[in-house]
């Protein structure tokens, strides 16, 4: 199944409507999270009707599906951003503008609309916060009009609002008599920053109840939309969870605070989702029929990218070395153990950097066939095979020897030496003893000493 | 004038050959995977010579400003040796790389049953694997063997617009034409085709599906002879977007068929520091 991936407009706040949308749909985007806002189809304008319908017509000529979405900032109130929301003591203006927002969606044939609680007044306790937004959605959902048009609204769990968690907007279902028109909004960022379990588990948790999903990255504890790599969104795994579940809906980028370089952000986007689609497709190849690796794996810099996040690539590995190691893990370990002599052996310098970096991997009795194939990349004078040799499979089983002559290969052949993963760990007297010989023979020569020599050696005379 | 070589075996040129390709205006090229002079004997000399077309010979073009794909297959004439043809279990791994632009050379060469044999396999790889196909004409024999070539395309169930047949001339021209596939011209010194001649081939039966290529390996070729046909069109009063069409749409659009061709122009400053395993190609500092 191919999910549909979007762009959110929210994340386009310095384009026109009709331009962000044909940029959007131009990059391949298949759907758009349609922010209403002041620029951006107000809801609140004289012409709203006109207006809904022309856009209606532009969305459709471009093929992109969309889902309504309400978190715009001073729309409601000039002075107070999101106010009021339906926890405040006078909702009215937010339901009247859920109401809007459902009546644009019904004309745009939209998925859904999506809403949040808001943050509770610091005088409200949770009981009355609780039942504010009970009756506030119970509003909503109770219009007849759109109740008959089917339109459906999505409650996001937001960081810091009242319901931030997906147990909670579940609870909140639960109590109003699950309605089958209420669903859950899941922005997988904030999985990785507030929830207890990972957004796949998120995914799978909100099942069927999934009527939106909003896609970005995260830091731990930390509410800042990032774009895909930059926090610990696991983009994959969440990738095969919404696959895995049968997602049917729009599955839009959520970045607002891009708006300064959207259409690079948006194009860096698309590229990242179908990477992923593609390494997540891959894997379950992959895991009901292991030959597929064989021709899967050459492939994995063409589908999935192969630039260099940041700096050379020799310490964190570049883009398809991650990408191989994900299809190494989707491996039996048997399978694996079968099939990685001949994934090196036939395998192109990317394609054995793969392997190298997914050693440890290996089930314990196939550690030999790891130690042959680190020792044949260490007689090898590609940098990039020399780095990837001496990752955690190298610390945990290789001998001191080779791996003390690994080291020093490195700083011959410029390595940075944070490329060695248990570098204090294993570092020894011998160690030092070989680089300060090094450095002795550099010296007398009247050549430079590499600083990370020098700092090994520093490190040991303190 | 700027030049797709569709066909020519760079392994057994020289560095001199790239820079005076570059300059001619040669800025892509395919190298199909076929025989050395010398006969291999085992699979091992195959996956040698694989892992080069791959990895070495795309490194040693790039440092000349030259996109450098490949074509990888069992020759002709060593499927006909059963210390070869283990490696036809091998290849499926090989068509998935980068830059692996069609499976080929294949085809006939003495028109034995071995070869028809691999030649009938690896064109269902070519269709399991998405790839297009670059089939080879006998030197001997080359009428009946381009018609029996035909009669295996056509019963493989490959679309013909995926498969070129090359090494043409006034003889066989007409009846590949005829099929649908495309049409392959080698330009040789002495041998096979020469420039004068394609031009006649060329006014006779369009540019369209017309394939040009130097054939240059480690025989007497000459590397230019995309050039030399190029210049000899203008001179019959080819139009310059004629010529294009032939030396670089054509081979773009073939080959592209793979959705494998890497044709992004080089950064402006390439860094000729650069090594490939450890070894560089310029050898000493430029100025």
């Amino acid at each position: 199944m191919t999910l549909r991936f979007g762009y959110g407009t929210n994340g386009f706040a310095n384009h026109r409507l009709d331009e962000a949308l044909r940029v959007i749909a131009d990059l391949g985007y298949t759907g758009v999270a349609l922010t209403l806002d002041h620029a951006h189809l107000d809801p609140f304008a004289d012409d709203v009707a006109a207006e809904t319908t022309r856009v209606a017509g532009l969305l459709d000529r471009l093929g992109l599906s969309v889902v309504v979405e309400t978190g715009a900032r001073f729309l409601l109130d000039p002075l107070r951003k999101h106010h009021p929301t339906l926890v405040s003591a006078d909702p009215a203006a937010r339901i009247d503008f859920l109401l809007r927002a459902g009546r644009i969606a019904a004309e745009l044939g939209a998925d859904c609309v999506s809403f949040w609680s808001g943050v509770a007044p610091s005088d409200v306790d949770d009981e009355t916060a609780w039942s504010r937004l009970a009756e506030g959605v119970e509003a909503v959902l109770s219009d007849g009009a759109l109740a008959e048009a089917g339109v459906r609204y999505a409650l996001e769990p937001e960081p810091g609002h009242f319901v931030q968690h997906v147990e909670q907007a579940l609870e909140l279902r639960r109590t109003l008599g699950s309605p089958e028109r209420l669903g859950i909004t899941l922005d997988v960022g904030h999985c990785v920053a507030v929830e207890p379990v990972s957004a796949a588990e998120c995914v799978r948790k909100a099942g069927e109840l999934l009527f939106n999903v909003q896609l970005d990255d995260m830091l731990p504890g930390v509410h800042e939309h990032l774009e895909f790599g930059e926090g610990r969104l696991d983009l994959v795994e969440t990738v095969a969870a919404l696959a895995e579940v049968g997602y049917p809906g729009l599955a839009a980028i959520e970045l607002p605070r891009h708006s300064h370089a959207a259409p690079d952000v948006a194009r860096r986007g698309i590229a990242a989702l179908r990477a992923a689609e593609w390494i997540s497709s891959a894997r379950r190849d992959i895991a009901a029929d292991p030959v597929k690796i064989r021709t899967l794996f050459p492939s994995a810099g063409r589908m999935a990218g192969r630039s260099v996040p940041e700096g050379s690539g020799l310490i964190e590995g570049t883009v398809d070395d991650k990408a191989r190691v994900n299809l190494l893990a989707a491996l039996p370990p048997a399978d694996l153990a079968a099939e990685i002599t001949a994934l090196y052996r036939y395998g192109d310098g990317a394609e054995r950097r793969g392997v190298l970096r997914g050693l440890h991997l290996l089930p314990d009795d196939a550690v030999e066939t790891g130690l042959r194939l680190v020792e044949d990349a260490l007689r090898a004078n590609d940098t990039g095979l020399v780095a990837a040799a001496l990752g955690p499979f190298a610390a945990r089983h290789l001998d001191a020897h080779t791996w003390r002559h690994g080291v020093l290969k490195c700083l011959f052949t410029g390595v940075p030496l944070a490329a060695v993963s248990g570098l204090a760990e294993r570092t020894d007297e011998e160690l030092i003893r070989m680089v300060t010989d090094y450095a002795a023979e550099r010296r007398a020569a009247g050549r430079a000493i590499p600083a990370d020599a020098e700092a090994m050696i520093k490190e040991a005379t303190a | 004038m700027r030049i797709f070589d569709p066909h020519i075996h760079m392994t057994s040129r020289t560095t001199g050959d790239y820079e005076a390709m570059y300059a001619a205006g040669v800025r892509a090229l395919v190298e199909p995977a076929f025989w050395l002079g010398q006969p291999r004997t085992s699979v091992g000399s195959f996956v040698d010579y694989f892992d080069g077309l791959i990895g070495w010979e795309r490194f040693r073009a790039a440092q000349f400003g030259i996109r450098h794909h490949c074509t990888i297959a069992l020759n002709p004439k060593e499927a006909n040796d059963p210390r070869c043809t283990e490696v036809l279990d091998l290849l499926p791994r090989y068509l998935a790389k980068d830059g692996v632009v069609a499976v080929g050379e294949v085809g006939y060469d003495s028109m034995t049953e071995a070869e028809e044999k691999a030649f009938t396999r690896q064109l269902a790889l070519a269709v399991e694997h998405d790839l297009p196909v670059l089939v080879h004409t006998p030197h001997r024999d080359k009428l009946a063997g381009t018609k029996r070539t035909l009669d295996v395309v056509a019963d493989s169930g490959i679309a013909p617009d995926r498969v070129v047949v090359d090494h043409l001339n006034e003889l066989t021209v007409g009846i590949v034409a005829d099929s649908g596939c495309w049409m392959g011209f080698s330009i040789y010194p002495d041998t096979k085709m020469d420039e004068q001649r394609m031009v006649a081939i060329l006014r006779e039966y369009g540019t369209d599906r017309m394939l040009v290529n130097s054939a240059a390996d480690w025989g007497r070729s000459d590397p230019l002879k995309t050039h030399a046909t190029g210049t000899a069109m203008l001179e019959a009063g080819f139009s310059e977007s004629a010529v294009d069409t032939v030396l670089w749409s054509n081979p773009v659009a073939f080959y592209g068929k793979s959705g494998k061709l890497m044709l992004d122009p080089f950064p402006g400053d390439e860094d000729s520091a650069a090594t490939f395993e450890g070894n560089s190609v310029l050898r000493g500092a430029r100025a």
